[in-house]
């Protein structure tokens, strides 16, 4: 018995040991915001005299608060529409079985195969000639990108309110149709309602990944509409050596998706669990 | 899973013709496809058509001299396709072999260890001790960091002579005598390997954790009076439940790391050098810095008939695990 209790014991302790492994680079980069450049350039870290300076210098240095500002705009907007857009098709593949219905499911998920650069110098070409032949300009303004937001991460989008849609029982619209309610009246008053959890989970899932993308926004923006990782590669390439900058910076993005992650992770582990243990 | 048909049963049963299957078809899902219209408009018009346009561009002689008669720059059929696969003589050709190589090495070892050691840290939390929960919670936040913030914090890491993980290897536990380089040379792919695989962990030990949480306790105890020892009982009941899961991850998990661009990129510039130089970041580089868009969209289709491929044999190797789960 006491062979098994030390066993226990030794599994607990790598337990920590790994949780500690995988937050030690987050918690560097933390610390290291708050160290001075010279500090860390020469590697004599003092983390008992921790400063703000970097957060202040970078503020200044780099026009973080439009970057900021431009990424909360096109990410919400676009985490937004890709909801809606999920919300809809998500039920309508939960619960009905129409014709088309399998080839739908299958085209949905078949975009993911797609690689970006596939598209891009399509998207791009086609926001050039938007803007000079109509009155809607999408190069290098925040529409163009929202578009282009919603429509990547709507597919994934659409699975995850699937998954949702399925564990919403079927009588709640049973009982509401029997009670006179309209088809779309149901999906509007009973269902929805029903599966907020699901539609704030995919909302911060889209997010995220909104959040992350700079393949496509590094390319079509130029001066007005660049989001965060632009800022963060412009800065490289203008303050290489600066790194306490650099990693405020890095603490400054990060902040706002963790924070946005562990408020609404009871619903988001499930969603991403529920899709994808049942598959 | 079949809808409740609000339409009467016919007292006689003909077999209807097509055109009232289509007809009851419509009526009965109406609503359906009022839901999926707007996506299905939308992701046309943002996945499809652009798409189809891009396969169109890998047939042009798009550079920087034809860019401004865009979709009517000269038509070289297969030309592009053959410079990149076979031209010895074109310096694209080397570098694309070159990526193949990097991306296959990548893929391979970024997806079977996020793999393997995701599944050691799942079965390592699927038990209970104390703070598990918190553990369990903890545990995803490297899933949450973006991976632009994932590569300016490596690369800063990374840094030969003062960076944290040549202090702690070689200043503090005197694992190696030298600082090795990370960030140019032959370690630059590692440089960029194990931040991915970082990343990738939480997400695999969640759905990993998921899986195994569903196991019956009872299988484990029956195989336990068995005399079955622990690695029998994860050989033999875990890893063939968990092979549905398994068979997902692995499928998503090769098609995100084939289309890896920002981790390299953000660490290592628009070029990460011959050494951790990825398809990605190859065909972002020749066709929007050196502006040589046929070749790109060339090379953009060869990775999406790459990826059909990949799914067809995934398909083909996987069918019969997923059939009883899903």
């Amino acid at each position: 018995m006491t062979k098994r209790r030390s066993i226990e014991w030794s599994l607990n302790a790598l337990a920590y040991l790994v949780v500690a492994l995988m937050l030690a680079p987050i918690a560097w980069l933390v610390l290291s915001s708050l160290q001075t450049s010279s500090q860390l350039s020469t590697g004599t870290y003092d983390f008992s005299q921790p400063t703000l300076d970097s957060f202040r210098t970078m503020w200044s240095a780099v026009d973080f608060q439009r970057y900021f500002l431009n990424s909360v705009i096109i990410c919400t907007a676009a985490a937004l529409l890709a909801t809606t857009f999920a919300a809809s098709a998500g039920y309508a593949l939960a619960r009905y079985r129409f014709r088309g219905s399998g080839a739908f499911g299958l085209t949905v998920i078949g975009t993911q195969l797609i690689p970006g650069t596939m598209f891009l110098l399509p998207i791009f070409l086609g926001f050039i000639w938007f803007g000079r032949n109509t009155p809607f300009r999408l190069f290098d303004t925040h529409l163009g990108l929202i578009l282009v937001y919603t429509a990547f991460f709507t597919p994934v989008s659409i699975y995850l309110m699937r998954a949702y849609f399925q564990g919403v029982p079927r009588e709640l619209e049973e009982a509401a149709l029997v009670d006179g309610c309209t088809r779309f009246g149901a999906f509007w008053r009973i269902i929805l309602p029903n599966a907020a959890p699901g539609l704030l989970a995919t909302f911060v899932y889209a997010f995220l990944f909104a959040w992350d993308e700079l393949l496509f926004v590094s390319s079509l923006t130029q001066e007005n509409a660049e989001t965060i990782p632009v800022g963060i590669r412009t800065f490289i390439s203008n303050y290489q050596q600066r790194y306490d900058q650099l990693m405020a910076a890095g603490v400054l993005s990060t902040l706002p998706v963790m924070i946005a992650f562990f408020a609404t992770q009871r619903w988001l582990v499930r969603g991403l669990t529920a899709g994808a243990v049942k598959g | 899973m079949s809808h409740v048909a609000t339409t009467p049963e016919l007292p006689v049963r003909i077999a209807p013709t097509r055109r009232v299957r289509l007809a009851d078809n419509w009526r009965r899902n109406r609503f359906a496809y009022a839901l999926i219209t707007p996506t299905v408009l939308f992701m046309v018009a943002v996945h499809l058509v652009p798409t189809g346009a891009g396969l169109y561009l890998g047939f042009l002689r798009l550079n920087t001299f034809t860019f401004s008669e865009l979709f009517h720059a000269p038509w070289v059929g297969l030309q592009n396709y053959r410079d990149v696969l076979f031209d010895e003589l074109n310096p694209l050709h080397a570098g694309f072999t070159n990526a193949v190589k990097n991306t296959v090495f990548y893929t391979v070892v970024t997806v079977g260890a996020t793999l393997a050691i995701g599944m050691a840290i799942a079965v390592l939390l699927n038990r209970q001790f104390p703070f598990v929960r918190t553990v369990r919670t903890l545990m995803i936040a490297p899933w949450v960091v973006p991976s632009f913030v994932v590569a300016i914090l490596w690369q800063f890491m990374w840094v030969s002579d003062s960076g944290i993980i040549n202090k702690i290897l070689v200043d503090w536990a005197h694992v190696l005598d030298e600082k090795p380089v990370w960030l140019l040379g032959p370690n630059s792919m590692w440089a960029i390997v194990i931040p991915s695989i970082w990343r990738a962990l939480p997400f695999t030990i969640l759905i990993f954790l998921a899986g195994l949480q569903a196991v019956p306790d009872e299988l484990y105890e029956a195989a336990s009076i068995d005399g079955a020892n622990a690695w029998r009982r994860f050989r033999h009941i875990t890893l063939p439940l968990m092979k549905p899961l398994i068979a997902i991850q692995l499928l998503f998990g090769v098609i995100y790391s084939v289309y890896q661009f920002a981790i390299p990129y953000v660490m290592m510039g628009s070029n990460p050098g011959p050494h951790a130089d990825l398809l990605m970041t190859l065909v972002v580089r020749q066709a929007f810095t050196n502006n040589l868009f046929g070749y790109g969209a060339a090379i953009s289709s060869l990775l999406m008939l790459a990826m059909l491929g990949w799914v067809a044999v995934w398909y083909i190797s996987f069918r019969r695990s997923l059939e009883p789960a899903t």
